[in-house]
């Protein structure tokens, strides 16, 4: 066995070429900070480098959908505070008119103020948001509330049909929308339903209850519900008509009396589904923080996965580049002594 | 005088002997960096002896023979191990191809994948929205124009694979040929006695580097020819017969085809060894592979995709619409019947919808009732398919994409540790080799002084005989 000039300079080479390989993709690594950038360079770290990337971008649009979602309700909230205080007025007109000894031209004027708080609530419930109306259900370019055209509040005309608290058709106020309250995804699985029906919050009608405007919706009246725009015809008609008592129990009986256990009610309805709504907004405000926190947890292990420990890779170019300088003296020494010098 | 005479005679083949040694040794020194080149040595033997009186007496030395340092055994395991690093260096080549199409960086088919599902959440916000809509079948139109860009790419990297076999072919015809031709020349010389030294050396290397190439094992006859033959035992050499191969190209796939002595044969991987083992291996094996992986994945993103579109409605109620289109109509004649369903599924997939208000947001009405604008419902479902483990039950698109990324990471991880220790081997092997038959410069150094010592004493003895001569003649005045 022997050492030739063949084997010390394949030694050499095979030396420096491994190191500069070894240099090169450090130096890679050093400069882009990543050090997943070949499916070679760690396979076993690739499905879960594609699952989590994919869940930062669900993550980054439940956050936008979230927002999308807070914007419907404030808006939403706000229509409802404005009938709330709709609600209020008309009350106090009702109290006003039951109890002063007011003269005809006194409850006229009361009562066209109760018209025209009738009509605000109406403005309310066509509200829009995005151009979108948000108590139509799906039906978000049909105007929701229109006046019903066979309205009829006299009971002794037989046709139309006369109004009857069990006919949805009969109502002063037909809802042309549908039943269906918008859902979004804002966590993984988790279904939140941004918005109110018209008929469950004007109308007093469960989605479940609700067919169309054309149909007369099941079970009605349901108990603890009460259509709004019929309470507040019912409460001008009663004013105008100076009917202060009606002895019919509530909510078939039609007198100013009966209409003020009827006002309770509405604003007990549009009280709990504004407390409803309220709630959801309060979820969606913590999905909202719990997702940005999960998208930091998921930024740290895509990071764990792809990124380069910076001090480590740099120690190691050192500790390369070391060895690069030492492989290079031996090779320069190599070529400096030869036998030739000595004979 | 007879004994002087003698005595000149064997001063003289001493010095001849000395130069010959020397003209070796220079030879050596010459071929110090020939790849393959194994040093030689004179071997010296004395002159046969003669009878003198009581004594037999020699006569001077002779170069019996001019012999090269050689290992059979070194030589095999040199030749063997150049199978394993060619198939290794075969596949680097179409490894780092694919690694560039299966790539894992921010924009890739699962990056694709994502937003085409995140633009179907996008529309669940806003299901009336045409921009939304228009959002969705554009990232449809990009994940289908992903796909083909997928499968193109393989396709391409089949076709520099055919390319670089192709431009071997020639190269290995050549030495297949000049192994012969080594064959007939080395049984010439050899047959008067002479050892064909440079013309082993180059036939040594011509089977290493064939065994790179092709894997091909040797194996010397009787006659000390080399029979070469491919690792099926088809053979290339046989004596002097050289066989042939030839790339035969139709359409776009391409054949290894033997010529052997009038007849042909197509030879398939378990006839390959070598750099064309691995080239073949990435064309037929490890391509078709993956590929079949997209295609899967395109048939069953599209049929998932599809099967939930077609029960939602658009914007005008309409059902029953597929989003995306995966059979093209037959190609004339038509093909066989494929064993698998999503045959070619990545490169005929396409939207088929082209009007926006035709993507199945909504739920489908019944009749009589229309779609409500604001119906996100089948939108919903379409957004939550990407989190559905639908290929086997057991990966979702995006985990079956990694599984395929990552089969190929494991496939060039595993080439470049496989190619790293061949690497080493081979060194190790080829040092051992110098070792034995290597020219070492000091060696030849020394031994030049020696021979030069031996040239300058044979001088001397002959001067001395010389002297003596004149003393013999100068005894007669």
């Amino acid at each position: 066995m022997k050492t030739t000039e063949g084997t010390t300079y394949r030694m050499l080479q095979t030396n420096l070429s491994r190191i500069t390989n070894q240099l090169e993709d450090l130096r890679i690594q050093g400069a882009t900070g990543i050090k997943l950038a070949k499916p070679s360079d760690d396979p076993a770290a690739i499905r879960p480098v594609l699952t989590t990337r994919s869940q930062i971008m669900h993550t980054d649009r439940y956050l936008e959908t979230m927002g999308i979602s807070l914007d419907v309700m404030q808006a939403t909230d706000g229509h409802l505070e404005h009938v709330e205080n709709v609600l209020q007025r008309v009350k106090e007109i009702a109290v006003n008119a039951i109890n002063g000894s007011l003269n005809n031209e006194d409850r006229t004027v009361l009562a066209n103020e109760v018209s025209h708080l009738k009509q605000e609530l109406l403005d309310a419930a066509n509200g829009m948001v995005d151009g979108k109306y948000i108590f139509a259900g799906y039906q978000e370019n049909t105007k929701p509330f229109i006046a019903n055209p066979n309205y009829n509040p006299d009971p002794a005309v037989p046709a139309p049909p006369p109004y009857d608290p069990a006919d949805s058709t009969t109502w002063p106020y037909i809802y042309q929308g549908d039943a269906n309250p918008t859902q979004l995804e804002i966590t993984p699985g988790e279904f939140l339903e941004v918005d109110l029906t018209g008929n469950d919050l004007f109308l007093g009608v469960s989605n479940s209850n609700w067919v169309n405007e054309a149909t007369a919706a099941t079970g009605q009246p349901e108990p603890n519900r009460i259509d709004l725009f019929s309470v507040l015809t019912l409460t001008e008609e009663a004013i105008r008509t100076n009917n202060l008592d009606d002895p019919n129990p509530p909510p078939s009986g039609r007198g100013l009396q009966q209409q003020l256990t009827n006002l309770e009610t509405a604003a007990n309805q549009e009280r709990r589904l504004r407390s409803q709504l309220g709630n959801r907004a309060r979820r969606v405000e913590t999905a909202m923080l719990h997702q940005t926190d999960v998208r930091i947890d998921l930024k740290q292990i895509l990071s764990r996965y792809e990124d380069a420990d910076a001090i480590e890779t740099f120690n190691e170019i050192i500790k390369q580049e070391t060895a690069f300088q030492a492989a290079l003296n031996i090779t320069s020494k190599v070529a400096k002594i030869s036998i030739l010098d000595f004979i | 005088m007879a004994g002087l005479f003698t005595a000149l005679n064997s001063g003289k083949t001493a010095l001849t002997v000395n130069q010959k040694s020397i003209e070796v040794i220079g030879n050596n020194i010459s071929n110090v960096n020939t790849e393959g080149y194994s040093r030689q040595r004179a071997e010296l033997s004395p002159y046969p002896a003669m009878n003198f009186g009581d004594f037999f007496i020699g006569q001077g030395v002779i170069v019996s023979n001019v012999r090269r340092d050689h290992d059979v055994f070194v030589t095999n395991q040199l030749q063997e191990k150049s199978i394993e690093f060619g198939l290794q260096s075969g596949q680097t080549n179409g490894l780092a191809e694919l690694e560039r199409i299966f790539n894992i960086s921010e924009e890739n088919l699962s990056t694709e994948i994502d937003r085409f599902f995140d633009s179907w959440q996008e529309l669940t916000a806003n299901p009336a929205g045409l921009v939304e809509r228009d959002i969705v079948i554009q990232r449809g139109e990009l994940l289908a124009e992903k796909f083909h860009n997928t499968v193109n790419d393989l396709a391409k990297v089949k076709d520099n694979i055919n390319d670089s076999i192709i431009s071997k072919v020639d190269a290995i015809n050549s030495k297949i040929s000049e192994i012969a031709e080594l064959n007939t020349r080395i049984f010439n010389i050899e047959i008067q006695g002479q050892t064909a030294n440079s013309a082993r050396d180059r036939r040594d290397m011509l089977a290493r580097e064939l065994a790179t190439t092709l894997g091909i094992q040797s194996y010397p006859d009787s006659k000390g020819m080399l029979a070469v033959q491919l690792p099926g035992g088809l053979p290339l050499v046989q004596g002097t017969e050289a066989m042939s191969l030839e790339a035969r190209t139709t359409g776009t796939d391409l054949d290894l085809v033997l010529h052997a002595g009038g007849t042909e044969r197509t030879l398939g991987l378990h006839n390959l060894g070598g750099e064309f083992e691995g080239l073949v291996h990435i064309r037929d094996v490890l391509i078709p592979d993956v590929k079949n992986d997209i295609d899967r994945l395109a048939w069953e993103l599209s049929g998932a995709v599809n099967a939930q579109h077609y029960v939602g409605a658009g914007l005008d109620s309409v059902t029953n619409r597929n989003f995306f289109t995966i059979n093209q109509s037959p190609v004339v004649p038509p093909p066989p019947p494929p064993p698998d369903p999503w045959v070619d599924a990545a490169r005929n997939i396409s939207v088929s919808l082209t009007d926006s208000s035709h993507v199945a947001a909504a739920a489908a009405p019944t009749p009589p009732a229309q779609v409500g604008p604001g119906d996100n419902r089948n939108a919903l479902i379409l957004a939550n398919l990407d989190d559905s483990f639908l290929i086997n039950g057991a990966d979702t698109f995006n985990a079956y994409y990694g599984k395929t990324t990552a089969k190929v990471g494991i496939e060039a991880n595993q080439n470049q540790l496989a190619l790293g220790g061949a690497e080493d081997a081979m060194n190790q092997l080829q040092n051992l080799r110098d070792g034995f038959a290597g020219v070492s410069l000091e060696e030849e150094m020394i031994n030049l002084i020696q021979y030069q010592r031996g040239f300058e004493s044979s001088a001397k003895f002959l001067s001395t005989v010389d002297e003596m001569m004149v003393s013999l003649m100068g005894i007669k005045r």
